[in-house]
């Protein structure tokens, strides 16, 4: 639904490591993103500087009409959703109270010092649950579910706040393949059904290549790839996971026979 | 040399130097400091016929006609602990906030609350309790100020110090859907705390009680007048109950606690 423009982006962490080395991209609204690379590419940078967990160094994003800055921080993440690897649900508060912190943008402060909702958001929190098949455990502790049934959770938070975009940072990466097929299952048919603007972080190249609309590969902190799923061959994906400028090593050529 | 020797999990299998220092310059303190406060063996071993003789007093028969007394000055007690420990725990629930690095809006909040609440248990209960005497007369509610006073002073250490250690991650699961920074700490740091925020309660439940069993020492209501006065005045079919209704409350505390606990954590 909406729209998200990265400038020239560059973030270098205070020990010095450069995570991003000025990348731009432009996700058009509705489309489905995977963004794959290396581990410490950069790709999880550069998803938590979409809704401002990270401060870009350099460069800006902006999501539709709203830059991306720390006074618009509130406002922006009202319109993100977001999917964690280790799901970041707190733990000790039922899967309902967990969904329902998706709407708590809506909510005043002095409501929730008393963890008050409003009736409507109960009914929203009760249709993400449906979405995602949990309407069963909604009174369950957090903690009490299985991980794949954390990230369903996740996702449902995510679905609660109505958001424009979602974001989802490796969200199969704790969980087992048919799981994982599950999730990504769920999160394609949330862009597809409701237009939402989905940017996943995977490692999975055969996922990509299944779900994606869109793939942009990042290579130490560098857009090394930016196009259509599709179009990966096993050069463009050798130029993805190449390390240092070495020699294609054998594991990779193992991974890319697969993909 | 058989490969059975015992040594230590160090390089060299000798005993690591750092904490062998400490070890020893602890035992070195402890043996200049018993003899500068007179811990002295040899009086101790002629002190036992006199201690034999305190105990054979206290055997005698209770003061019956005591007991109504006896129970009305210890529901007081009991009475000045809950609403004390209440009226602390609704302070020091804020100030824990603004005293955990985590959660505190600035550092410079940080330290000011740390140094308030470090300044508030820095005296004991009893000291407060005089100053508290002075200002609004006797009775129990100088004692309930003095130890409202001070359980702030702990409760809110503890408080922040149990913010202090919660998983970030969950913390930041709830600030990407936009909670605000209230929000936040009611709905990311709170459940996490929790479990911590109840054990600390319980057991300044316990210290409060005993704390508020003394407090009578200087006029400050409660149980501990009576206490001091049989003391004084050689009471001893007085002293036995007391010692001994303060000791079954303090158990009975220490179970409900038990038991709440478990059903809550």
């Amino acid at each position: 639904m909406s729209k998200i423009i990265i400038r020239d982006v560059a973030k270098r962490y205070a020990n010095g490591f450069e995570a991003l080395k000025g990348v731009s991209a432009e996700i058009p609204a509705g489309s489905f993103t995977v963004i794959l690379g290396p581990s410490g590419a950069g790709k999880s940078t550069l998803l938590r500087t979409i809704n401002g967990l990270e401060t870009p160094t350099s460069g800006s994003v902006q999501i539709g009409e709203h830059p991306v800055t720390h006074a618009s921080l509130r406002e922006v993440r009202s319109q993100v959703g977001m999917v964690f690897q280790h799901f970041n649900l707190v733990d000790r508060l039922s899967v309902m109270t967990n969904v329902l912190t998706g709407r708590l943008s809506h909510r005043s402060w002095l409501g929730s010092l008393l963890y008050l909702f409003q009736r409507c958001d109960m009914d929203i929190a009760h249709d993400a649950l449906i979405r995602v098949g949990l309407t069963d455990k909604a009174w369950n502790r957090a903690d009490k579910l299985s991980g794949g049934q954390q990230q369903r959770v996740g996702i449902a938070r995510a679905l609660a706040q109505q958001p424009r975009v979602i974001l989802a940072d490796e969200p199969v990466a704790s969980l087992d393949p048919v799981t994982s097929e599950e999730i990504m299952g769920l999160l394609r048919e949330i862009c597809t059904r409701d237009g939402i603007t989905i940017v996943v972080n995977l490692h999975q190249v055969e996922w990509a290549k299944r779900f994606a609309d869109r793939v942009i590969g990042l290579n130490a902190g560098v857009v090394v790839y930016d196009g259509a799923a599709s179009s990966l061959d096993r050069a463009t994906l050798s130029r993805i996971y190449n390390r240092n400028g070495d020699q294609v090593d054998e594991q990779l050529e193992t991974m890319l026979a697969y993909a | 040399m058989s490969s059975s020797r015992l040594c230590w999990p160090t390089p060299n299998g000798l005993p690591a130097p750092g904490p062998s220092a400490i070890l020893a310059a602890c035992v070195l303190l402890l043996v200049i400091s018993a003899s500068s406060v007179e811990l002295d063996l040899v009086r101790l071993f002629n002190a036992i016929p006199r201690m034999l003789e305190f105990g054979g007093h206290l055997l005698v028969m209770p003061d019956w006609e005591y007991l109504p007394t006896l129970g009305v000055n210890m529901l007081q007690t009991i009475e000045m602990t809950f609403l004390a420990t209440s009226i602390a725990l609704i302070i020091s629930l804020p100030l824990g906030v603004l005293a955990a690095a985590n959660a505190s809006p600035h550092p410079m909040v940080f330290h000011v609350t740390r140094n308030l609440l470090t300044l508030m248990r820095a005296l004991p209960e009893l000291v407060w309790a005089l100053v508290f005497v002075s200002a609004v007369g006797l009775g129990p509610l100088p004692g309930i100020m003095a130890l409202s006073f001070v359980t702030v002073g702990f409760m809110g250490k503890f408080f922040a110090e149990s913010i202090e250690v919660i998983d970030l991650r969950q913390v930041e699961g709830v600030a990407a859907h936009g909670a605000g920074w209230l929000q936040l700490r009611t709905f990311a740091f709170f459940p996490q705390a929790f479990p911590d925020f109840v054990g600390t309660v319980m057991y300044i439940l316990d210290h409060n009680l005993r704390a508020a069993a003394i407090l009578g020492l200087v006029g400050a209501g409660g149980i501990g007048y009576d206490l001091v006065m049989a003391m004084r005045m050689f009471d001893y079919d007085r002293l036995l109950p007391i010692a001994l209704s303060i000791y079954v409350v303090v158990t009975a505390l220490d179970r409900l606690s038990d038991r709440f606990r478990r059903r809550l954590i």
